[in-house]
């Protein structure tokens, strides 16, 4: 069983040389159980991927704290995955040798990565490139390596901060479909950033509205649209009303910062 | 119609680079076979071959080739031995960087040629001496670079691994050393070019092999033909030893290719 609870986190990155500090996070409360598929939704620059950097242990919260089934979060490890936006995959590794990454930092014999790996290569649906370097993928089979690779270590909780933002339309609405069927079938708490609201929708069990810089949160809106759920889901009344409130929450926040840009 | 930036197929790549040779011979043979440059100064073509030839087979020129060879690998590999576990911990670890980057860079900027006459009294007139003025000619200036590349490790990359369990020894043995190996391998590779030049310096003082040695000898009996020869012999093996780098390189690192 995974919980984990934001406690009061929050990030003020200090002044630079003309600049006041700058506060990234407004002290932020929220639980996550057991199992969840929380997604983060916010315009741009709201805090939401420092809000998940510091879950992830990548960067230190200036008050509050982390914890997680317990366990005070004070760096980075391998019971929290974690997914970038930027293409991380470690360019001299071969996919197979990437998704195995994380278990031969843990020290998994050779044997079992390779079966581990094997099992979340078919998953992804990359059988017949698991001798490819990242180089030679597009941005799509990346992102999906990348999601292999997190989720081969077993985290206790998948973190994604806005992992198909750089993909174009439709290969992000596939990868969405293929992320929402790993998390159908296996199941697992996960934290989800985007700016993406049908996104946000779509793949979240509860959307958690961030607000402009300083970010806090602003709404939280649980999302029970049946599983499984196929991107035929999008033009149905209920997926259309809750997308029509994220739209004007979020365009209140995205005004907010256009003024100020 | 040339236009910036546009590419050029191998062949042509080839042909345009022998071309300039071809002109530089060209006008080489013109100056001096039409007498506008006069012997003393410069022997034409032909000449320098000849002369090459005789150097080769009547005064043992191959085992000074083979001397300065010797030199050049053996004072370049003392220095990577040194050099490149000390820019890998420097530019891993802030805190060594900062003790050591300033006097480094000191050091890079003493020339190894001004260091004879002390190698010399330090070192006597032997092999020693010569590895020692190649050794200080590199190290520092490998030093700094691997540094450099080693603290350019892409971030995103660290963190990755971070996320998946590695620890500090994992970051170096696994992130940041393969992520800069090919860009130290090309560190090396420019090096050694400096290391030539080195060498000659060297073997032009207190020598008595090696291909700076001949060149000082002939540059007694005003032997320009045997000077030039010498001098492209240095081109020759340094173009080969960059041809042998590069491809080790790109077998080395074929995910950068690919």
């Amino acid at each position: 069983m995974t919980e984990l609870k934001i406690d009061q986190v929050a990030r003020t990155f200090p002044a630079r040389q003309g600049h006041a500090p700058t506060r990234a996070l407004e002290p932020i409360d929220l639980n996550v159980r057991n199992n969840d598929f929380v997604t983060i939704l916010g315009p741009s620059g709201c805090g939401k991927s420092t809000l998940l950097r510091i879950v992830a242990g990548l960067d230190r919260p200036t008050s509050g704290r982390v914890i997680l089934d317990g366990q005070e979060v004070t760096g980075p490890g391998a019971d929290r995955g974690m997914v970038f936006q930027s293409y991380t995959l470690f360019p001299w590794l071969s996919v197979r040798e990437n998704i195995a990454f994380g278990l031969r930092e843990r020290g998994v014999s050779e044997a079992d990565r390779g079966k581990i790996a094997d099992g979340f290569i078919d998953r992804v649906g990359l059988s017949g490139f698991e001798n490819h370097w990242p180089k030679q993928l597009s941005g799509g089979m990346q992102q999906r390596t990348a999601i292999a690779r997190a989720l081969a270590n077993d985290p206790k909780i998948l973190l994604l901060d806005e992992p198909f933002g750089a993909l174009d339309n439709q290969t992000r609405v596939l990868m969405q479909e293929m992320l929402l069927g790993i998390w159908e079938r296996d199941q697992k708490t996960v934290l989800f950033v985007t700016h993406d609201i049908e996104e946000a929708i779509f793949l979240g069990s509860r959307v958690i509205v961030m607000s402009a810089r300083p970010g806090r949160i602003k709404a939280e809106i649980a999302v029970d649209l049946p599983h499984p759920r196929s991107y035929k889901i999008k033009t149905t009344p209920e997926f259309v009303s809750l997308k029509e409130r994220l739209v004007e929450e979020i365009r209140a926040e995205a005004l907010k910062v256009a003024v100020h840009a | 119609m040339i236009r910036p930036l546009d590419p050029v197929t191998s062949r042509q790549r080839a042909a345009y680079g022998l071309a300039f040779f071809v002109l530089f011979v060209a006008v080489w043979a013109w100056a001096t076979f039409g007498g506008y440059v006069s012997k003393t100064f410069l022997a034409n073509p032909l000449t320098m071959l000849q002369e090459g030839w005789e150097l080769l087979t009547t005064h043992g020129f191959l085992f000074d080739i083979g001397m300065t060879i010797w030199r050049v690998v053996g004072g370049f590999v003392l220095a990577t031995i040194i050099a490149v576990p000390l820019g890998v911990l420097m530019g891993a670890y802030k805190p060594i960087e900062a003790f050591m980057e300033p006097f480094v860079s000191f050091a890079r900027y003493l020339p190894a040629s001004a260091f004879i006459p002390l190698l010399i009294l330090w070192a006597g007139i032997g092999e020693l001496q010569k590895l020692l003025v190649i050794f200080i000619g590199s190290v520092f200036q490998i030093i700094l670079m691997v540094t450099v590349t080693v603290g350019n490790t892409r971030r995103d990359l660290v963190e990755a691994a971070y996320t998946l369990g590695a620890g500090d020894r994992g970051i170096i043995n696994r992130v940041l050393l393969p992520s800069s190996a090919p860009e130290v391998a090309e560190i090396l590779r420019l090096v050694l070019g400096w290391a030539w030049t080195y060498v000659i310096v060297a073997e032009l003082i207190g020598s008595s092999s090696g291909i700076g040695h001949m060149i000082t000898d002939s540059q007694a009996l005003l032997n320009t033909g045997q000077i030039i020869f010498g001098i492209i012999v240095i081109g020759l093996i340094g173009l080969i030893s960059d041809f042998l780098f590069k491809a080790f390189n790109a077998w080395l690192f074929p995910w950068k290719l690919a």
